[in-house]
């Protein structure tokens, strides 16, 4: 669900944009705009994904990931990452194979490193998002594409408080999967997985998004 | 990001010359990389001449009745953080969205800092002790013009204990009107009437504990993950510990309780009544009655039936008991078989029979859970009966993760409203109509015998009917919004608006309410003042000044006290602004003075994160009615249900009947209310949240795929929601968080903007008088 905000004057859709790059006070959007939820009905896959895996395994990190390999495979932080391993070609025609490996997770011995676990472990149809690069020593060809900067991390509004969710939810919803386990970004994993309802106390806000000021008329 | 509303001023403003200099100072951004499109908090303004160093004290959380521990970080005169306090036994450390950002709600950018009166049709700011001068003078020419019964105040169970026990103390006592009402009878009156109905006491005989020992949860018609959040994840985390532990959500719509739950039980509005019945009827069928409970613990009883819905004004209605046997009772029950039940209530035999199955098993603890969906409903004290009723035949209740357990949804609904008694009925200890009581309550406020009435006057709807029809005159509101939440809104507002109408209002952010008022008073709120909370669980929470109230800002107990002492009862309000809380509180007391109900002494309040009522000889009482636990049971027995004559708990035969208004060929949809775990209430706190506000801007109206489908509407269109009462138009959400079965909508009423409550029907609990938010007929149009 967008907002149906409306936007001031003829300018205002391009300096909403544009000035939030900059400046970012002088956003404005009016209160009428609807709440974005339609991502927000997966829970089911956090409870039961959070419920099953055991204390020891939601606190472990290997670190073998961090943000830096995890910005690498993406065009932009919030697109699907590129398969960063060899695929044969036919996994294409059996997609569930993936998630032989990526529903659970674990360690795999032929990449030495522990496997992510994805947060969406129902879509099956894995490459209709997720791109196997054949290994290549050339560049690909040349654009101009400039990406954004990935959000920053423990933004919290107040000191201490827990920090905003800063992603859009949707393929995102289950927190387990990316934010606990061996295989967890070093930087994003979390020591405190202790009572599964994250939303409890994180709040989604997307920090792409332009923040809201409530104005009562 | 910044949340001075001037900034649009800024925007609106922006000419050409500074768009190109914000374009250029974007593509320097941009060239650097150094700044990220996004909120910065980092602009947030900062506190100057701060020391960096952060002091905490403790204070219980200013919004549910779950009563968390919070430590507020202050610095200088300015709260600037929250962290769950450990030492609190409710929350363990741990707090929710709202507590987390709790104390951003003290600094909202239109804070009401200085009285207002109304002059001339326009709201004048007066300094408050003229506008006090104004309440008293207005109050005495009411009662003198109209009677003392044409004044009324209406508190809330956000209120604190000292706001109530004054409130009550001025009208009650000295005024002796019993026009004292609060806005927890819009919450809770049922659970009252059901624990008084039932065990002759009001508030629940277990504790959170119980989480920690039950085997099953069934939360019927409540969505603890958004509602009670803090609750719900120690039950997902015992669950996780202990691996013999299963969570039935029995509700009206699809949840994220509901997906939390290992089953989710649908029924159809209302029908909850006969499900309890069949699942009654089950545990006898199968004889998992526990004899030995129920012959030593348990008497049977009938009352009154089609009791009606209070529709109309004046609307009278008093039930009366008749002792059953248990045959009779067993008789009574045929009707609800659950092959019947299904038919009603759309919740298959199987899945009763699975229900009455977890509470019949004798090697499982079961607890159950409900808030709103039981309370605010047209049958909300038969509904609370029949749970306990469950719990009784099969024994388990008043041990540990055995309990029906009636959740609040306020801070203090239990500790101001139920405790102090804010009810027309009410007294700080048992009801006007009873003479004991009253003398109790004049030799403690030094009052001469007979000052107070006793006849209680108007429960909450009826008291705003009374304003709207003239025979109230004069209403002082404090800590709450009635222009939002009144049911059938329409009326009660445009009576409120009447000639001859004064209304007062207590608040720190301008609402609906202070739009209607003619004084605004500004209240001191929460931490800028002394006071207690007691939650869900009977625990007092004491939390001290910790930072000045704002402007004049003046706290609810002090301007009631002004008010009293303009009105002569120098007397009866003696206490000086330095202690005066510790002063009632002593006084306050002694109206609990016995086993049943000891409060703990103010010292001992200062320095714990709460106390459990009956606090006797230094300890606190988890579980009643129990003797291992409870000292005001008699020994040598395994239960004593004291608060009944018969020193047993009362299991009733309550039929269904259905409600005061149902989906017809016209009007083909439920209306359901609630809310989101975000917001709380009306908005008016957390939506001055930044955070929160951001997380769910507006209010929406949840509706099924396949309606929206033949609606034509898709996620966010709007579309208009009509009753016979009025109409509202917002926004669809089709599979959010929240997903309603075919034929239903359902709709978070914190949004003042889209007032749902213009739709929805005053109807309520004959026996409670709590209305019924959960259930009017409305048809849907795409906008």
């Amino acid at each position: 669900m967008r907002p149906s905000g409306k936007t001031i004057g003829t300018w205002g859709p391009v300096l909403a944009a544009v000035c939030f790059l900059g400046l970012g006070t002088l956003q404005i959007t009016t209160a009428q705009a609807a709440t974005a939820m339609i991502f927000d009905q997966g829970g089911e896959v956090l409870y039961k994904q959070y419920d099953s895996t055991p204390d020891n395994y939601l606190a472990t990190g290997s670190g073998g990931r961090n943000l830096n390999s995890y910005y690498a495979l993406r065009q932009y932080p919030g697109s699907p990452p590129r398969i960063p391993h060899p695929v044969e070609e036919s996994f294409s025609t059996a997609p569930v194979n993936c998630l032989a490996c990526h529903a659970k997770g674990g360690y795999s011995a032929e990449y030495q490193n522990f496997i992510p676990v994805t947060p969406h472990p129902e879509k099956e149809l894995c490459t209709q998002c997720h791109v196997p690069l054949k290994e290549t020593k050339s560049r690909f060809p040349e654009n101009r594409w400039e990406s954004i900067n990935p959000p920053k991390l423990g933004r919290s509004m107040l000191g201490g408080s827990p920090p905003p969710i800063p992603h859009s939810l949707q393929m995102r919803e289950n927190c387990i999967a990316c934010h606990t386990g061996p295989a967890a970004v070093a930087e994003i994993q979390i020591g405190h997985a202790a009572r599964g309802n994250c939303r409890q106390c994180h709040v989604p806000m997307v920090q792409t998004e332009p923040m809201k000021v409530y104005i009562r008329k | 990001m910044n949340s001075n509303p001037r900034d649009n001023e800024v925007t609106m403003n922006l000419d050409r010359r500074s768009f190109i200099k914000c374009a250029a100072a974007l593509s320097a951004v941009t060239a650097a990389g150094s700044i990220f499109p996004g909120i910065s908090f980092a602009d947030w303004k900062r506190q100057e001449g701060a020391s960096g160093m952060i002091t905490w004290k403790k204070a219980p959380c200013r919004f549910c009745g779950t009563g968390c521990g919070l430590l507020i970080g202050v610095s200088g005169d300015r709260a600037v953080a929250v962290k769950g306090d450990p030492n609190s036994s409710v929350n363990k450390g741990l707090c929710c969205v709202k507590g987390y950002h709790s104390v951003q709600a003290l600094y909202g950018a239109d804070r009401i800092t200085t009285a207002k009166v109304k002059r001339n049709g326009k709201m004048v700011e007066v300094p408050i002790q003229e506008a006090l001068d104004i309440v008293a003078a207005k109050i005495k020419e009411t009662i003198g013009e109209h009677g003392k019964n044409a004044v009324a105040i209406y508190g809330s169970g956000q209120w604190t204990i000292p706001d109530g026990y004054v409130a009550s103390k001025l009208f009650k006592g000295c005024l002796g009107t019993n026009n004292v009402e609060a806005n927890a009878r819009l919450c809770m009156a049922s659970a009252v009437t059901g624990f008084m109905t039932s065990f002759g006491l009001d508030e629940p005989m277990g504790c959170y504990e119980d989480i920690d020992h039950a085997n099953v949860f069934i939360t019927w018609g409540n969505n603890m993950a958004e509602m009670h959040p803090v609750l719900f994840s120690r039950m997902l985390s015992n669950r996780k510990l202990r691996k013999d532990v299963e969570i039935i959500d029995f509700a009206t719509r699809s949840t994220r309780s509901s997906q939390a739950a290992d089953k989710s039980i649908l029924f159809r509005p209302q029908t909850d009544l006969a499900v309890a019945n069949a699942i009654c009827y089950e545990i006898i069928r199968n004889n998992w009655v526990n004899w030995d409970f129920v012959n030593k613990n348990v008497s049977f009883h009938k009352g009154k039936t089609n009791i009606g819905y209070g529709l109309e004004d004046n609307f009278q209605f008093t039930d009366k008991e008749e002792p059953l046997t248990f045959e009779q009772y067993k008789t009574f029950l045929e009707d609800y078989s659950p092959e019947k039940v299904e038919k009603l209530s759309g919740v298959s035999a199987r899945d009763i029979k699975y229900m009455a199955a977890l509470y019949g098993d004798p090697a499982k603890k079961v607890t159950s859970f409900w808030c709103m969906g039981m309370n605010q409903h047209s049958r909300g004290t038969w509904i609370n009966n029949l749970v306990y009723n469950i719990h009784l035949l099969v024994g388990k209740i008043s041990t540990p993760g055995n309990s029906p357990f009636s959740l609040t949804g306020q801070p203090s609904a239990c500790g101001t409203v139920r405790e102090v008694g804010t009810l027309t009925h009410a007294l700080p200890h048992g009801a006007v109509a009873n003479p004991e009581d009253r003398a109790l309550a004049e030799k403690i406020w030094d009052l001469p015998e007979g000052s107070i009435d006793p006849k209680p006057t108007y429960h909450t709807v009826e008291m705003f009917r009374a304003l709207d029809r003239g025979d109230i005159r004069f209403i002082w509101i404090q800590v709450t919004n009635p222009m939002v939440t009144m049911p059938k809104l329409t009326r009660y507002r445009d009576g409120a608006k009447k000639e001859g109408r004064f209304i007062v209002v207590s608040d720190v952010y301008p609402t609906p309410t202070t739009d209607v008022a003619d004084v605004i008073l500004p209240a001191a709120m929460w931490i800028e003042k002394e006071g207690m909370f007691g939650n869900s669980e009977r625990r007092t929470q004491h939390f001290e000044e910790i930072v000045p109230p704002q402007g004049e800002a003046m706290s609810d107990t002090w301007q009631i006290i002004e008010v009293a002492r303009r009105l002569g009862f120098e007397k009866q309000f003696p206490w000086a602004k330095e202690d005066y809380i510790g002063k009632i509180w002593e006084e306050y007391r002694r109206f609990h003075d016995n086993p049943k109900h000891n409060m703990a002494p103010y010292t001992v309040l200062k320095e714990r994160p709460g106390v459990q009522w009956p606090f006797v000889n230094g300890k606190e009482t988890r579980w009643r009615y129990n003797p291992e636990y409870d000292p005001a049971c008699d020994k040598g027995r395994d239960f004593h249900f004291y608060g009944q004559n018969d020193n047993r708990a009362w299991i009733w035969a309550r039929p269904y009947e259905p409600a005061a208004e149902s989906p017809d060929k016209e009007y083909n949809f439920w209306l359901d209310t609630g809310r989101v775990i975000e917001h709380w209430h009306t908005g008016s706190m957390t939506m001055r949240i930044p955070v929160l506000y951001n997380a769910v801007p507006s209010s929406y109206v949840e509706i099924h795929p396949d309606d929206a489908a033949d609606l034509g509407v898709v996620n966010g269109e709007m579309v208009k929601i009509i009753s016979r009462r009025g109409s509202v138009t917002m926004p669809a959400s089709i599979l959010g968080r929240g997903v309603p079965p075919r034929g239903q909508v359902f709709v978070p009423f914190f949004d003042e903007r889209y007032l749902i409550n213009e739709v929805t029907l005053d109807s309520f609990c004959p026996i409670s008088k709590q209305p019924d938010y959960k259930k009017c007929a409305v048809k849907l149009e795409k906008a």
